[in-house]
């Protein structure tokens, strides 16, 4: 390895590390007797300016634990996860399984689905642009062969459900100003996030209907969907669905 | 985003000898609305580097009312591991689509492992590394098609090994690779105030025809012992008088060249941003003032 590569790795090993950086790294820095100081710059701005990009991804996982624990969790998590790409546009995708995976929150057992609504809005937000299925597309197909399509949602649907009232707790703590409190024993709730045109759009549906979702977002023909949602749920109607979001922006394209 | 305002120009890519601020995402819609009165946007590249969604959008719409200079955080010239081609790729796609009318990237690196700092790290200022920026320049201008400019760091430490002095360092790059430089008067503040250099000797051997474009910004104070303060670069609060000071001497000397008001946090609302971009905006008004009766 050249002397070049090693400082650098060696540079960012203590970077990502609390502990003490080592003799040999503090060795090649000028010394004026602030060395450690002068590397501490660093150290603190590889966290604070990753753990800032955290923050502006998760606003409602910050809101829910405070500012304080928050820092002290982004902090881990920089150290655990150091951006993996040259943009941080989406750094944090692992942040849901990371909150998921410490003991100190098991008291909060909505926190990483909550964080999962938002890693889906930043990602649909930056998704690549796609067209909505248009009426024009629907007229074509006979009413005999509609069982036999497949219905394929827009690319930039995320189906998030969870055994707790995730979306209330999102939509509640969308502004500062709410004090509102939501009972746990709401219970489950399945979130839908979407982006038809330029806007983030995070709704919630039926069990039903978010199962019919996911099987079509697996490449189910609609019968087979069907099958599996009414399972689910006894309760999904599928002309009442169709109706409200057939052409509301929530699919993509039909294929016979 | 409100697509009823139609763009009522299309801007030519040139980036002019004005004041310039960088370009927010808090921002987008007051530009967009009020079309202020102003030379140029940057942007970073890679915050624009997603697929696509309101952030590109909202830049095809400002690109037609403005030119734009594209500065970029990411290709991390001074790592010792080559560059990533895929990154390039996605630069060259936005210079295609978006047309800068500069180009810019920082002499440090970000790149030191398999995972990215995302802050900038300096380099050791030797031989070595010299050849090793100057052939990552040398990459980037290939793939480009264009020539970028460099920019003098903001630095908080210096490693023992360096024997070419980073002024020296940056102008021999550029020279070697044909690219030119960006001058941050502020880092310049900066790094001579942390490492105890000299400012009059820290930019005479810049040439002023190698300047493309002048960056300025805010930095903070962080106490140490003994007395000591190191000076931070935080991008986090308006220009300090001392940068504009120097700022007026360097136009002076180099010339007029495009100037940027940087801002990356506690970022204020455009309108008081736009007052800070009215300064340098003067300033350089009076240059060329004093300049043109100097040469008359
Ligand atoms: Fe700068």
């Amino acid at each position: 390895m050249s002397q070049l590569a090693e400082l650098q790795q060696a540079f960012c090993d203590a970077l990502r590390s609390p502990e003490m950086p080592t003799d040999a790294l503090l060795d090649a820095i000028v010394d004026d007797g602030l060395n450690l100081q002068r590397f501490n710059v660093y150290r603190n701005n590889f966290i604070v300016l990753n753990g800032d990009a955290l923050a502006d991804m998760y606003p409602v996982i910050k809101r829910l634990v405070g500012d304080e624990a928050f820092r002290v969790l982004a902090t881990a998590y920089v150290r655990s996860h150091p951006p993996q790409a040259r943009t941080l546009l989406l750094y944090g995708d692992q942040f849901p399984a990371f909150l998921a995976s410490i003991p100190e929150l098991v008291e909060l057992p909505y926190l990483a689905d909550v964080a999962r609504i938002e890693f889906a809005w930043t990602e649909a937000y930056h998704a690549q642009e796609h067209p909505v299925l248009t009426e024009d597309q629907v007229s074509s197909i006979t009413a005999d062969a509609f069982g036999q399509c497949q219905l394929l949602p827009h690319p930039t649907l995320h189906c998030i459900g969870s055994d707790y009232p995730i979306y209330s707790i999102w939509q509640a703590n969308q502004s500062c100003e709410t004090d509102e409190l939501i009972s746990l024993d709401q219970g489950e709730s399945y979130v839908i996030v979407l982006r038809p045109e330029i806007d983030v759009e995070v709704s919630t549906v039926s069990q039903g209907a978010f199962h019919f979702l996911k099987q079509l977002q697996s490449g189910a023909i609609i019968e087979a969907a069907y099958e599996v949602a009414i399972e689910q749920d006894s309760t999904f109607d599928l002309g009442v669905f169709l109706t409200q979001h057939l052409l509301d922006g929530t699919f993509f394209q039909i294929n016979s | 985003m409100n697509d009823a305002i139609p763009s009522l120009r299309s801007a030519s890519a040139l980036v002019p000898s004005r004041a310039g601020a960088g370009l927010k995402a808090v921002h987008y819609q007051d530009i967009i609305d009020n079309q202020p009165d102003i030379g140029w946007f940057e942007i970073h590249p890679e915050n624009y580097m997603g697929r696509g969604g309101a952030p590109l959008r909202y830049l095809e719409r400002i690109r037609s009312d403005y030119p734009i200079s594209m500065h970029s955080v990411g290709t991390s010239l001074g790592s010792h591991q080559p560059l990533d081609t895929k990154h390039l790729d996605d630069l060259k796609y936005l210079v295609d689509r978006f047309q800068p009318g500069l180009i810019s990237e920082h002499l440090s690196w970000s790149h030191g492992y398999e995972w990215f700092t995302h802050d900038l790290i300096p380099l050791v200022y030797t031989q070595a590394s010299l050849d090793l920026v100057v052939d990552h320049i040398q990459q980037v201008q290939d793939r480009l098609q264009r020539q970028i400019l460099i920019e003098n760091p903001s630095s908080y430490l210096q490693f023992k090994q360096s024997d070419i002095p980073e002024q020296h360092f940056l102008v021999e790059a550029a020279k070697r690779s044909g690219a030119g430089l960006l001058l941050d008067v502020n880092n310049v503040y900066v790094s001579c105030s942390n490492h105890q250099w000299d400012i009059e000797e820290y930019l005479a051997p810049i040439p002023a025809e190698l300047v493309g474009e002048i960056h300025l910004a805010g930095h903070a104070v962080q106490a140490l012992g003994n007395e000591q303060v190191l000076l931070i670069d935080d991008h986090g609060s308006p220009v300090c008088t001392a940068v504009w000071e120097l700022y007026r001497n360097c136009i002076d000397r180099i010339g007029t060249v495009p100037t940027l008001i940087e801002r990356d946090s506690n970022i204020p609302d455009f309108a008081t941003l736009y007052n800070e971009v009215q300064y340098a905006e003067y300033y350089l008004r009076q240059s060329k003032e004093v300049n043109r009766v100097s040469t008359c």
